[in-house]
């Protein structure tokens, strides 16, 4: 345990200066105990999810036959290359996450009734690994959204920014500056750790007029002034550190909003190249959906009236050419994973990719049933887990089976109820 | 024996833990007769236990429980129907006895802690607050992350966390305000240049869609049209005058067209609408508009709603109308102050000098000369800076405590040998960080002077207090009624006050939802972007027009005039009304208009853009006008799938659903509300019959030239039955049962302005205050100016 505790607990991770004394409580998460010693040592488990904004069409989706011997259908045709790789679900969804399109705040978080006026949402599932693991990357995670919003959330139930310009985001990644840029950029960071020293210096002296539920957002002040104090102090030691090289050259953004197709495909190029080179392990892309034109052969109306379809055939006819083009660009990303070779392994076997949609049926809103499939992370794939209909399984035990493959010792998660049964 | 302690001080001699299942305690034999048969440990309805439930009210969850029970019982909700029901004796004793000790238990929390929790600026605040104190214009709200919201409102304490993301953030925004605040680049002068559409050769020699003249060129076009002035692009960001010289083409009508303005020039870039603008026929007709340019940015004029089939004739031969563009002339940057205003507050009269470059680097450099700081006296001046800075930033009088550790900080910058405003500037971000900027300082009890001012800046203008305000304040005038009063009323007549009719209305109603749908196109050809625009216009218009007249809160629920322009006229069917400003208009008795409800910005944002759904809408009407919002459902309830295939109503469809004992208990509350909305389409448009594009008879008529593909469909009823038995035939008929209870209405929209007012969730003991209130402006005709000046002198405002 020791060694694997210095492991972890490397030299970025702790605090220096006066900020040592008060990092208890971070402290105790750097430490995963009881990890896979495999996974903590090669510390190379990576955790990817995708959330497409206007659903699937259940009908051309999911399989009839459950088990190993499912049929294919015509969105599974598309990835007929990784069949062993994937595994398709139906019958999954989060117990109260009602509300339609809103329910995309909880599709990663399950926190319950997004819709309602009071809603208050709880950590995504992403960032509660970024939490435990702490990974020692140049960042802890990718928020990224092919739309405007992204699907990550902080424990407090803040909605992190999304990135959503590639140009911007390769030159995050790849891009140094010069010698006179880092050094400003270094010293901007320093002064946001004294900056974030000040200010919770002057928290402190508010502490004594509050009580009750004031103090807990005063609390959270705290937390977040520290945390991120830490940040840029992991932030300021990147600075100095070339950062890595690719053979690409920086993507133009597109310009054209109605474009998925580009953005996507420029989005997904961007995650492959980040775990590449491990500059994070953990990804969040929300793949979008909007109500424009996409420029799709054979689609004339947009893509949200498209989901609305209404059960029209025209436009179940027209969406499936979207949907299907969105498979085509899974498969494509599915691919270039499989083929980047790691230690004797392959990115994609060590990494969980989760393709799914807070929506079950887009038509009717409906956020039951949902379109779920989860691809590589060294699970035993190759079938369609058929859970009840009428009686859904809660998303969150796949959550905590991710979790768990991702090296975190955890049997729960948001509204989970244990582990998935049938996925090893 | 115990019942009658229990109503004199019940809550510290009940002991704790014991089970209500026993009938001898308060409210035990009811919760038996009528409740555990289906909420207790094992039956669980609605996942809600009662055999368990205690008198410790101190305990929030107990507390929502009898809260909950008290509510659904004196409703008559619960029990259900199909159970046996109490007498309404039995109701109302349960509910007087319950009432005054939640009461007294919630006002004990309330005294302790206030009811509002410890709450920041939410994102929009945060913008208009650093652009006031700074005197700048820069788009902040953008770099900082969503804001939680509570009760329908983005600005609620509880749900406005914290975390390091929004730190992070706020560090970024800061520098963002900083830059712009901070003189460095010298603006160029103003400058006014004509341009001509005809110099613009990719324009002229587009046969298809322009057609040029001695004069100028005729845009016909208006839907392709890459009329974007290229000549020019804006020096700065600032703000810019546009004269735009037009003549309506082979029309004796007037033409309108559209102006975008930003980056219209450039793919990626972001533009947006400034306006629709109406040219009479006749002679030359000058536009005149100012507006802010990014920089790079320039403008785009486009007709509306001309030549829509010009392809297949070309302009040459086009008999219709066109709009003959003679010149655009634009002047600017009109704010180039030197040094800005913004320069001058922050560092007073600090020298600023040119940075003098040598010859070479002055022939590499392009671009504006730049400018810096030079301090006589660095440590003093910079005390200054950051002296006056926190003095206005903490929205309260300042002590000494308070400025030393960002002196501290920015004193330190300087001895490490940072340029004087790099040094003050860690100093200046460091206080839009601090605790005492991002939160209101409000303690439990009344609030003093300055947090009194805060609260009321922030309600009526979302921005901190102006002088006026703070020196009220300072002199401790401001709690005084008719002081107070006086401030409300000018701050209600000043334009700031734009900011809380667009945020109110914008979340009360639902109105920052317009963009969400497109609706279907060919359900609904005659949707376009003036009509958009023009219905969240005609909302904010009619609740301006109802605050500055005190005219009744009734309107809201039904009123006899409304406000138009030419294109939400002809989509509500009133005729008379030309051109697109929008103007008051008397509402023809037989409009089926007046009121929210029957706005067609309110119709669209309750609707998906292909069908209406009773369902979405009666829910919105429970929680938006009748102040009773139900409850989400229950977990495993397929949702109706709608069907635009014309073969089955919704009625029918959701007949099934209120079959069902789970679902009626709720849905005889929604779906008649919803139902009472059904003649209106998903735009607002009125409908008898459904459109579909499947079955249904064939439509002749042509929307902009082209004839309709769908097709008319079943028949619409929108009559219905309340759930108190209360029936009504159409809209009509719905509203007029809505005014027969105006007090629940004006209850419900006085509750939504005090969350939104205060930024605290509305308490069980704010009850009687509430009611208070409601009788007052009853007094007045409901009036709604009275009811906001109601609320600004209320218990609930003037305290934590």
């Amino acid at each position: 345990m020791n060694l694997l505790n210095t492991r972890t607990l490397s030299r970025r991770t702790v605090l220096r200066g006066a900020g040592v004394a008060m990092a208890l409580p971070l402290l105790e998460s750097m430490v995963p105990f009881g990890v896979r010693a495999k996974d903590v040592l090669q510390g190379r488990q990576r955790m990817v999810t995708l959330c497409q904004g206007l659903g699937m069409h259940g009908p051309h989706l999911f399989p009839e036959k459950a088990g190993r011997d499912f049929e294919s259908t015509p969105y599974l045709d598309v990835i007929k290359d990784f069949r062993d790789h994937y595994t398709i679900f139906s019958g999954t969804s989060h117990p109260e996450v009602d509300g339609g399109h809103s329910a995309e705040k909880s599709f990663l978080t399950a926190a319950p009734h997004p819709g309602s006026s009071s809603f208050k949402n709880s950590i995504s599932l992403d960032q509660h690994a970024v939490e435990k693991l702490l990974p020692d990357t140049r960042f802890p995670y990718l928020c990224i959204s092919a739309g405007s919003f992204g699907l990550s959330w902080t424990r407090s139930g803040v909605r992190i920014p999304a990135d959503s310009r590639s140009s911007r985001i390769f030159a995050k990644l790849f891009i140094d500056g010069t010698k006179e840029e880092v050094k400003q950029q270094v010293r901007r960071l320093k002064d946001g750790q004294s900056i974030m020293d000040t200010v919770r210096t002057q928290a402190k002296r508010l502490e004594r007029q509050v009580s009750g539920s004031d103090r807990e957002k005063l609390d959270q002040y705290f937390t977040s002034v520290r945390e991120l104090e830490q940040r840029l102090v992991k932030a300021e030691d990147w600075a100095h550190q070339p950062k890595p090289k690719v053979a690409v050259k920086q993507p133009r953004d597109v310009t054209n909003r109605a474009d998925f197709v580009s953005k996507q495909k420029n989005h997904y190029d961007l995650v492959h190249l980040a775990l590449k080179t491990d500059s994070t392990r953990i990804v969040t892309l929300h793949l979008g959906g909007n109500n424009l034109v996409p420029p799709v052969q054979g689609v004339s109306m947009d893509w949200h009236n498209l989901s609305h379809h209404g059960r029209d055939p025209a436009k179940i006819d027209q969406l499936k050419l979207i949907e299907l083009e969105e498979m085509r660009l899974f498969a494509e990303f599915l691919g270039k994973l499989r083929d980047t070779k790691e230690d004797g392994s392959n990115l994609l076997d060590r990494t969980s990719v989760l393709l799914g949609s807070n929506l079950g049926n887009a038509s009717s809103h409906n956020t039951k049933n949902l379109p779920i499939i989860l691809a590589g992370g060294g699970f035993n794939h190759g079938q369609h887990l058929a859970f009840d209909e009428k009686d859904n399984e809660p998303l969150c035990n796949l959550f905590v089976s991710m979790l768990q493959q991702t090296g975190i010792e955890t049997d729960r998660f948001g509204s989970s109820t244990g582990r998935l049964k049938g996925l090893t | 024996m115990r019942y009658l302690i229990g109503r004199v001080c019940l809550i510290s001699l009940i002991p704790l833990g014991f089970s209500l299942a026993d009938a001898r305690e308060p409210g035990g034999k009811f919760l038996e007769d009528y409740c555990l048969d289906c909420h207790d440990a094992d039956t669980r309805k609605g996942d809600l236990r009662l055999d368990d439930l205690d008198h410790n009210y101190t305990h929030p969850e107990t507390f929502e429980k009898w809260e909950k029970v008290l509510a659904r019982v004196s409703a008559g909700e619960m029990p259900p129907p199909n159970r046996r029901q109490p007498t309404p004796r039995e109701r109302g004793e349960l509910v007087d006895l319950f009432t005054p000790m939640l009461i007294r238990a919630d006002a004990e929390r309330v005294a302790r802690e206030g009811r509002v929790v410890y709450r920041r600026l939410n994102r929009e605040e945060y913008q208009n607050t650093v652009r006031d104190l700074l005197g700048i214009d820069a788009e902040l709200k953008d770099y900082l992350p969503e804001d939680g919201q509570a009760h329908g409102f983005d600005n609620v304490g509880k749900a406005l966390n914290i975390s390091s993301v929004l730190m992070e953030r706020y560090l970024e925004a800061a520098d963002v305000a900083l830059d712009a605040a901070i003189a460095r680049f010298k603006p160029p002068a103003t400058k006014a240049r004509r341009f001509s559409p005809l110099d613009d050769q990719r324009l002229v020699n587009n046969k298809n869609i322009f057609l040029p003249k001695k004069d100028g060129l005729v845009f016909f076009s208006s839907g392709y049209s890459p009329t974007g002035v290229r000549a020019f692009r804006a020096p700065v960001a600032g703000q810019y005058r546009f004269r735009i010289a037009t003549t309506p083409y082979q029309a004796d009508e007037p033409v309108t067209f559209r102006v975008y303005g930003g980056m219209v020039n450039s793919r990626d870039g972001k533009t947006e609408l400034i306006g629709y603008y109406d040219v009479p026929p006749g002679g030359k007709h000058i536009t005149e508009i100012e507006h802010r340019l990014p920089k790079d940015g320039s403008i785009r004029p486009v007709p509306y709603r001309t030549a829509p089939d010009i392809y297949q004739v070309k302009a040459a031969n086009y008999k219709g109308a066109g709009l003959l563009v003679h010149w655009i002339e634009i002047e600017g940057p009109l704010d180039n102050e030197w040094p800005p205003e913004s320069h001058t507050r922050l560092f007073g009269d600090i020298p600023l000098k040119e940075i003098e470059l040598d010859p070479r680097q002055r022939r590499r450099r392009r671009g504006p000369p730049e400018f810096e700081l030079v301090p006589k006296h660095p440590r003093q001046d910079a005390e200054a800076v950051i002296r006056r800075f926190v003095g206005k930033a903490f929205r309260r009088p300042i002590t000494e405590a308070d400025v030393q550790p960002y002196l501290a900080l920015v004193n330190d910058r300087l001895d490490r040998g940072y340029p004087f405003v790099e040094a003050v500037r860690v100093g200046l971000k460091a206080i839009l960080c601090a605790p005492d900027f991002i939160f209101f300082r409000e303690q439990p009890g009344e609030l003093d002077d300055h947090a009194l001012a805060a609260r009321l800046a922030y309600f009526l203008w979302s921005t901190t207090p102006d002088q006026p305000l703070w020196d009220l304040a300072a002199a401790g005038r401001l709690k005084n009624e008719g002081v107070l009063r006086g401030q409300v009323t000018r701050m209600l007549q000043d334009k700031r006050a734009g900011v809380f009719t667009r945020n109110f209305v914008g979340q009360w109603l639902d109105l920052r939802e317009i963009e969400f749908t497109t609706p279907d196109r060919i359900l609904y050809p005659e949707f376009d972007e003036l009509l958009q625009v023009s219905m969240v216009r005609e909302t904010e218009l009619f609740f301006d027009e109802i605050l500055r007249h005190d005219r009744s809160a009734l309107n809201f629920l039904h009123s006899d005039f409304t406000l138009l322009n030419e294109r939400l006229a002809e989509h509500y069917g009133v005729g008379g009304v030309r051109g697109q400003p929008f103007r008051k208009v008397s509402l023809p008795a037989d409009s089926h208009r007046g009121g929210v409800l029957t706005h067609a910005s309110v119709l669209k944002v309750t609707a998906n853009g292909t069908t209406t759904s009773p369902v979405l809408r009666g829910v919105w009407v429970l929680e938006k006008i009748m102040g009773t919002p139900t409850p989400p459902p229950p977990p495993g309830v397929p949702a109706v799938e709608p069907d635009v295939r014309g073969a089955a109503s919704i009625r029918e469809m959701l007949a099934k659903h209120r079959e069902d004992a789970r679902c009626s208990v709720c849905h005889r509350q929604i779906d008649p509300a919803g139902f009472a909305l059904e003649n209106f389409d998903v735009i607002g448009g009125w409908q008898e019959r459904y459109r579909s594009v499947d079955q249904g008879e064939r439509v002749r008529k042509e929307v902009n030239g082209r004839g309709v593909r769908y097709k008319r469909g079943l028949p619409v009823s929108a009559a219905d039955e309340l759930a108190d038995g209360r029936r009504f035939d159409d809209i009509d008929g719905f509203k007029k049962l809505l005014l027969d209870r105006p007090d629940q209405f004006v209850r419900a929209l006085s509750e939504k302005l005090f969350v939104y007012a205060t930024g605290g969730e509305m308490t069980f003991s704010d009850r009687p205050e509430v009611d208070r209130i409601v009788a007052a402006v009853k007094e007045r005709n409901y009036g709604f100016r009275s009811l906001i000046h109601e609320v600004v002198q209320s218990k609930i405002f003037r305290r934590k």
